[in-house]
């Protein structure tokens, strides 16, 4: 029987902590308060050391509190990240996404950056300054970064974050047995979806939507041991979810994934959720990394990455990257049903849908199907915001 | 020196590819393609300097794809393929094809048509008298960013 407009803007029959507000994902005034208190304190993943594999290399990335980055390679080998803003004139100093450069010159006026963000030239500088500015008070705007958890570069845009570690709160280590080795990427695409960046963290967040994917339900919903894999939560927002194993071979065109990753059981699979939008997904024998960049309430740019072991032969590579592409890649099966689920969400409660409430009711003990990640989640962004999450004016 | 016969058939061949994607009709889409066929969809990454595989199958790996599609949840926005032959060159029994490639999406609600990708088709055509088979096809896409993707190839 469906329901009035009373019942409808009714709040949900649960416990506060279990549902959410839907105008948490199309308010503009939420949102712009969530890059400044979620995303600009927090450590987020610009790239993987792999990117930056010689001296001098760069790559650039858009912080997902706004501000554009360059992360590069110093000629001692340390990586370093930098506003990529001209202190002259709030010019864009490096345009191509990657690239090597021994000096960041603006194309400007030609004012030039060292890899340590020195500036190391001036042009004209005594005729236009005198004695009133020099080089040494144009250095570029470094932020902390530091290369960590597999390999990658973290940064973090205040000058007292916390310390890395501390962020993570414990949530990797369950990963760390499978990061001794070095990594190498092999994958990179972006996705711009119409959704809200939350929305996308919550999918990571649930496997419940595991109904959407048929090769999930075949390879896993109905193998023993699906029904046992745990969330656990971990300080500060972070969530994972405890392996099992996947029966690859059950789906139609796939197979064991034989080239497997160290220490890993056969068909293992692992997610790291890290607040506010990033995930850690091992599946035997691809790291994926997720990075959501929110644009807008009910926009988001996913940097998706695919990763492998360095020391793979080509031979082991090729079938790395077919497992990939199976699922992951932009022709994947999962990650378009993935993409398509969020896109529907944000459709659906765009401004002025009379959306009203998104229920994080289940309850399982902690596995699989239980809703605890989105609601771990939840009391973090309700924290950080101080607003709660159900009732968020 | 290529016929004018068999520059038609390649021709043809190339254009009777998009129209069987563009319908979904796979198995004609296999049809045209030779038991030793393998399609590959590629892309070179500017931000990782790095050239990506995205799909990649043999013929019958092409078959279970199809096969295995509507067992999944899809965009069911239908796609126009457009190609240009641009180039054929001949080396004994075999061509090596060069097409230019748009790829339009269409809004099933509403209609609009918007453009999805770009890229060129690099395809290696057997040919057997006026007869054309696809050997070989790489879509070599300029257009890294697909939104959610989709799940039937170019």
């Amino acid at each position: 029987m469906g329901r009035t407009a009373a019942e409808w803007s009714a709040p949900p029959k649960f416990p506060a902590t279990h549902y959410v507000d839907s105008r948490l994902y199309t308010d503009e005034a939420i949102f712009n308060e969530e890059k400044e208190k979620l995303f600009r304190p927090s450590w987020i993943i610009a790239c993987h050391e792999s990117e930056l594999p010689e001296a001098f290399d760069y790559r650039l990335f858009t912080h997902p509190a706004g501000v554009p980055l360059i992360v590069v390679r110093g000629d001692d080998a340390k990586v370093r990240a930098f506003y990529n803003i001209c202190p002259h004139r709030g010019n864009t100093i490096l345009y191509d996404p990657s690239g090597n450069a021994k000096r960041m010159t603006c194309i400007f006026h030609q004012w030039s950056f060292d890899t340590r963000g020195n500036c190391v030239d001036i042009t004209r500088e005594e005729q236009g300054y005198q004695n009133r500015f020099s080089k040494k008070d144009a250095g570029l705007r470094e932020v902390k970064c530091e290369v960590a958890y597999g390999g990658f570069v973290w940064v973090s845009l205040l000058d007292d974050c916390v310390p890395l570690r501390e962020f993570i709160g414990g949530a990797l280590d369950i990963l760390e047995p499978y990061m001794q080795e070095p990594m190498e990427l092999f994958h990179f695409h972006k996705a711009h979806v119409r959704t809200n960046f939350k929305l996308w963290h919550d999918t990571n967040s649930e496997f419940y939507h595991d109904y959407m994917h048929y090769f999930n339900r075949i390879t896993g919903m109905l193998q023993p041991g699906y029904f046992e894999r745990k969330y656990t939560p971990f300080p500060n927002g972070h969530a994972t979810v405890g392996s099992m194993q996947i029966q690859y071979d059950k789906y139609e065109g796939s197979k064991e994934r034989a080239v497997g990753w160290p220490k890993m059981a056969r068909g293992g699979w692992y997610m790291v959720d890290l607040f506010p939008g990033m995930t850690y997904n091992l599946r035997t024998s691809v790291m994926r990394i997720d990075t959501s960049i929110p644009l807008g309430p009910n926009e988001v740019l996913i940097e998706f990455r695919g990763l492998g072991l360095k020391r793979d032969t080509a031979e082991e590579r090729a079938q790395r990257v077919f497992d990939h592409n199976t699922i992951w890649g932009p022709f994947g099966r999962n990650l378009h049903e993935d993409l398509l689920g969020v896109t529907g969400q944000g459709r659906a409660m765009r401004k002025g849908t009379d959306s009203r409430w998104v229920l994080q009711g289940r309850e399982e003990n902690s596995t699989i199907h239980d809703e605890v990640g989105m609601r771990h989640y939840y009391a973090e962004w309700s924290k950080r915001m101080g607003r709660p999450a159900y009732d968020p004016y | 020196m290529i016929k004018s016969e068999q520059r038609q058939a390649i021709e043809e061949l190339v254009y009777r590819s998009c129209l069987a994607l563009d319908s979904r009709d796979f198995k004609a889409f296999l049809d045209l393609c030779d038991e030793a066929f393998r399609y590959t969809i590629t892309t070179h990454s500017a931000e990782i300097k790095r050239d990506m595989v995205w799909l990649d199958h043999d013929k019958k790996g092409m078959e279970t794809l199809f096969t295995n599609l509507p067992k999944h949840n899809s965009d069911h926005s239908p796609l126009t393929r457009h190609a240009t032959v641009y180039t054929v060159d001949l080396a004994g029994s075999e061509a090596y094809v060069v097409s230019a490639l748009q790829v339009f999406r269409t809004q099933l609600d509403g209609g609009a048509t918007e453009l999805f990708a770009v890229g060129r088709f690099h395809d290696t055509v057997k040919l057997d008298g006026s007869t054309a088979k696809l050997v070989k096809r790489v879509v070599r896409l300029e257009t890294r960013q697909l939104g959610y993707g989709y799940h039937v190839p170019f």
